[in-house]
């Protein structure tokens, strides 16, 4: 239910989520950023397809970043009102780069 | 305090000691005071009595003196006068016999033959002899009278040698011829061996003694041949009317000079004045008093000192007293005797400064023991104060030991007694007599009092512990209780969630730590809902226990299917049958159903519930009361129907409620509860009691809560609202059943035509909820979750219930995550509650009948 889409330039790593993030497509995401997050110093979420995120999902962002905070920048671009929303109750839009 | 040496500064030991020394201090300085002032005083009378002494030996002095002189000076004078005039006198007597001798000559002539005389002889110089000389142009051979007056040689030669005050004594005739007695034959030779003439008739004796005719005294001549300055007597001698010769005698005056000379002695002399006041004696070899021959002297009777002219004058008349006269700048004393043969006076005169030398020398001497004593005093006086200091000294260093040592024989035992006081602590408070504390003083009777009080607390804070532990325990249980008893009450709101048709809110706020109020309700059946609620008599654990009693009776008679007025009954006998404490308990109990939203209810001595009918206002119900329960076995208890239209409320409560009591012992009362109540009437049962509550709360103020007060209120919604589409899934508790989960969710909420957001939101919570359950609640793949699914459409709302009968876990009493750290410092756990609890409206647990319930309400 959750379709990832890679785009790699460089050292630059995008990766466009559509569908849902929740507890049992979360650990997909945790294994492809496992598998390709060497080398890179600039990762990119598109979710604006992305309609549904779980607190697994948010556990995924979150360990992302904090590798991300050692190796390079994350952004995440095109958030839904409603992932927004989860963002904001959870503090996450404090810690994540949301444009 | 600061320690020094051993001495406390400020201690007791200090205070003793500079009492002491402020004492010894003061002792001390009066001491000081008396002797400087003793010792100035004394000076001051030594100097004084000096002083006085000294004038007074000068005064004594002066005047014995001054009457020593005048007595011996005046007699001393009178005498000299007296001597000096019989001197006189004599030669007068001397002179006189010759006169008559040779007057007698004269007469008789006839019988007297001419006697041979001769000249002077060289040889005979030293020898009294008679002799002879003459004028110069005189031839004594041709004289008549001279070989008559010859017959004088033998008696004028034993006149000269019997008397020592003659110089000679002589017979002169008118011829000019001399016969004379001396001892200086030689003085009469010329160098060429001849006689010398002597120019007998125009020596003055001879002339003033032919002239005056009478016996004469010649003032001070100098001798014819020798020069010697001398008087001479004279007489002269006539026969027939016819001066024929003139008889003297001359008296040298080294003799009388001698003689005052002699007088002269330390401090005085004699002086001889004359009648023509010229000084003819006297020692001085200068001033006024010195001796001038005659002619040259001045007159003292006309000296320019008036006082001693005047002293001169009386003088010469008569014995003057002793007289203090200046002259030439110095004092003398004066004292004068007159001599009457010569018409002369005897002065005697004396320095007064002489007169002083005895005092003089008495007082230097006087000055000398004086000084002598002085320095003795002094010496002493000195030696005294360094005695005085020595012993001061010794005093002070005696009474600092002294002090010290009686301070410290009085603090050591209190310093003692302080330390094992301070070291009084935790379970070491004994304080026990010591014999270093039986000083026999005030300190023996503190350390006993303190004993005695130390002993005392001991005992008392024994006892308190004791209370303490007892009073600990008590409140430990009496907590425990007002646990028990709360968690007794349905507590947990909203108490039926499923349950749209109807909502029910209750407290209950004990005045003590347990009260005597309940509430309760529960569901009969799928339809009907017991209410109850009730006060029993007094407070505190006596009425909790019964009020604990009534409620399980109530519930029991309820849930076994009877009716209101039979519950009661029921109830009533079964505890009248055991109440030997006479309690008793107002109950109101009513049954509602909830598919018609009538209500059955009986009242034991219960307050009147207050009811809402939609659209109008809190009333009260005057039901009809039965008896208490408790007070009476075989009471019946009467039925009554009230009915609720939907929107409609019933509002129970107990007394601590309108008889709440304000400051001014004022009570609450129904009116002012239904005023509360009517504030806002449409509110839900939740915000209703609130009202009530605040009311209360505003009227009481400060005053304290006095009885317990319950509240309940339950709003009937009508049957309408009633859940005809809830839906129940039962699945294994796997994470691979979440997708059919939520697709059964998502399905029910598309029915109701849910918002997106908000089916999005419940999704999320439900996949956090059973994945929890799935997680934690059993072994894996040992146990299943209940999921049941109710919405209503007004309110538009969403209730999710999730049942499991794994391990109970209230996932709720879980602490929120704090979101506002950093990505590094996030913990991943607890976000899917914090999620849940945030976005729904409502979230609740409950453990029942072995299953751990959690509802999830969504209103949109």
């Amino acid at each position: 239910m959750l379709n990832i889409e890679k785009k790699k330039e460089g050292s630059k790593l995008e990766l466009v989520l559509a569908g849902r993030l929740d507890t049992t497509t979360a650990p997909e995401l945790e294994k492809e950023l496992k598998a390709s997050l060497d080398g890179v110093d600039e990762l990119v979420f598109d979710m604006a397809s992305l309609e549904y995120i779980s607190s697994a999902g948010l556990r995924v962002l979150l360990s992302a970043q904090k590798i991300m905070n050692k190796q390079g920048t994350m952004k995440v671009l095109h958030v839904n009102e409603t992932i927004m929303e989860i963002f904001e109750v959870t503090g996450f839009s404090d810690i994540l780069v949301i444009e | 305090m600061k320690i020094i040496r051993g001495i406390k500064l400020g201690g007791l030991q200090q205070k003793i000691f500079n009492l002491m020394l402020v004492f010894i201090v003061a002792l001390i300085g009066v001491y000081a005071a008396v002797s400087v002032y003793q010792q100035k005083n004394l000076s001051a009378v030594v100097e004084e009595a000096n002083y006085e002494q000294q004038s007074s030996i000068t005064t004594v002095s002066e005047e014995t003196m001054k009457a020593v002189l005048d007595t011996s000076m005046s007699r001393t004078t009178a005498l000299q006068a007296y001597i000096a005039n019989d001197l006189f006198a004599d030669v007068q007597a001397d002179v006189l016999t010759l006169q008559a001798f040779a007057e007698e000559l004269f007469e008789h002539s006839e019988f007297f033959p001419a006697h041979p005389f001769f000249e002077p002889d060289a040889a005979k110089d030293g020898i009294a002899s008679v002799q002879m000389q003459h004028e110069a142009d005189v031839d004594p051979e041709r004289s008549e009278t001279l070989g008559l007056v010859a017959n004088m040689s033998e008696i004028m030669l034993a006149m000269f040698e019997s008397s020592d005050k003659l110089s000679s004594c002589f017979v002169a005739t008118a011829d000019g011829c001399i016969l004379y007695v001396d001892d200086r034959s030689g003085s009469y030779f010329t160098e060429s061996g001849e006689v010398v003439s002597f120019e007998v008739r125009h020596r003055p004796w001879f002339i003033r003694a032919a002239e005056e005719k009478k016996l004469i005294f010649t003032g001070v001549e100098l001798d014819a041949f020798t020069d010697i300055p001398g008087v001479v007597c004279a007489a002269p001698v006539y026969h027939e009317g016819k001066l024929v010769a003139v008889v003297g005698a001359d008296i040298f005056l080294t003799a009388i000079s001698d003689y005052v000379r002699e007088t002269a002695s330390e401090g005085g002399f004699l002086c001889v004045v004359n009648d023509k006041g010229q000084v003819l004696f006297s020692p001085e070899q200068d001033g006024l008093f010195k001796a001038e021959p005659s002619g040259n002297a001045p007159d003292l009777r006309k000296s320019d000192n008036a006082e001693l002219a005047a002293f001169i004058s009386q003088a010469l008349k008569e014995r003057t007293g002793l007289k203090l006269i200046e002259i030439d700048g110095k004092e003398y004393y004066l004292i004068g005797a007159p001599m009457e043969t010569l018409g002369w006076t005897v002065l005697t005169v004396v320095e007064k400064e002489l007169t002083h030398q005895p005092t003089d020398t008495m007082l230097a001497r006087y000055d000398e023991i004086n000084a002598v004593a002085m320095a003795n005093f002094e010496e002493g006086s000195r030696h005294s104060v360094q005695t005085v200091l020595v012993l001061t000294v010794i005093v002070v260093v005696l009474a600092i030991v002294g002090a010290l040592f009686l301070a410290g024989r009085v603090v050591k035992p209190l310093e003692h007694m302080t330390k094992r006081i301070n070291s009084l602590s935790g379970n070491n408070q004994s304080f026990e007599m010591e014999d270093s504390y039986r000083t026999g003083d005030e300190i023996e009777i503190l350390a006993e009092s303190f004993a005695t009080l130390s002993k005392r607390t001991r005992n008392y804070i024994a006892q308190i512990t004791q209370i303490t532990a007892e009073k600990e325990r008590i409140g430990t249980e009496l907590a425990l209780a007002t646990r028990i008893q709360a968690d007794m009450l349905p507590n947990i709101f909203p108490a039926f969630p499923e349950r749209p048709e109807f909502d029910i809110y209750a407290t209950m706020t004990p005045a003590k730590e347990v009260g005597g109020d309940f509430y309760d309700f529960f569901l009969i059946d799928e339809t009907h809902l017991g209410i109850v609620i009730a006060d029993v008599s007094g407070k505190g654990v006596p009425a909790a226990l019964f009020m604990m009693i009534s409620k399980i009776l109530v519930q029991n008679s309820v849930l076994t299917g009877l009716s209101p007025a039979e519950a009661l009954r029921t109830v009533n006998n079964q505890i009248c049958s055991n109440n030997r404490e006479e309690m008793f308990v107002t109950v109101w109990l009513g049954i509602l159903d909830t598919e018609t939203g009538k209500i059955t209810a009986a009242n034991a001595g219960h307050e009147y519930p207050v009811m809402l009918k939609a659209g109008e206002q809190f009333e009260l119900v005057k039901d009809k009361h039965g008896f208490v329960i408790g007070g009476m076995d075989g009471i019946e208890y009467r039925e009554y129907e009230l009915t609720l239209t939907p929107g409609s409320k019933l509002f129970l409560y107990t007394d601590g409620v309108p008889e709440a009591i304000n400051a001014s012992n004022e009570m609450f009362g129904t009116e002012r509860m239904l005023t509360a109540l009517n504030s806002e009437p449409s509110a839900t049962p939740e915000t209703i009691l609130k009202n009530v509550r605040e009311a209360v709360d505003r009227f009481s103020m400060d005053a304290e809560q006095f009885d317990d007060m319950t509240m309940l209120c339950v709003e009937y919604k009508g049957a309408e609202n009633m859940c005809k589409c809830s839906k129940e899934l039962v699945v294994p508790a796997e994470i691979e059943k979440l997708p059919e989960v939520l697709a059964f969710i998502e399905s029910q909420l598309d029915e109701m035509e849910c918002p997106v957001k908000a089916q999005m939101q419940i999704s999320v919570a439900s996949e956090e909820v059973f994945v929890n359950i799935a997680n934690y609640a059993y072994k894996p793949g040992s146990g299943t979750a209940a999921v049941h699914v109710m919405h209503t459409t007004d309110p538009a709302m969403a209730a999710i219930t999730f049942i499991d009968s794994g391990t109970p876990f209230n996932p709720l009493e879980k602490d929120d995550p704090d979101i506002s750290l950093s990505a590094e410092e996030r913990e991943i756990g607890g976000l899917g509650i914090y999620m849940t609890k945030k976005t729904m409206d409502d979230v609740s647990y409950e453990y029942k009948d072995g299953q751990n319930r959690l509802t999830i309400i969504k209103r949109f």
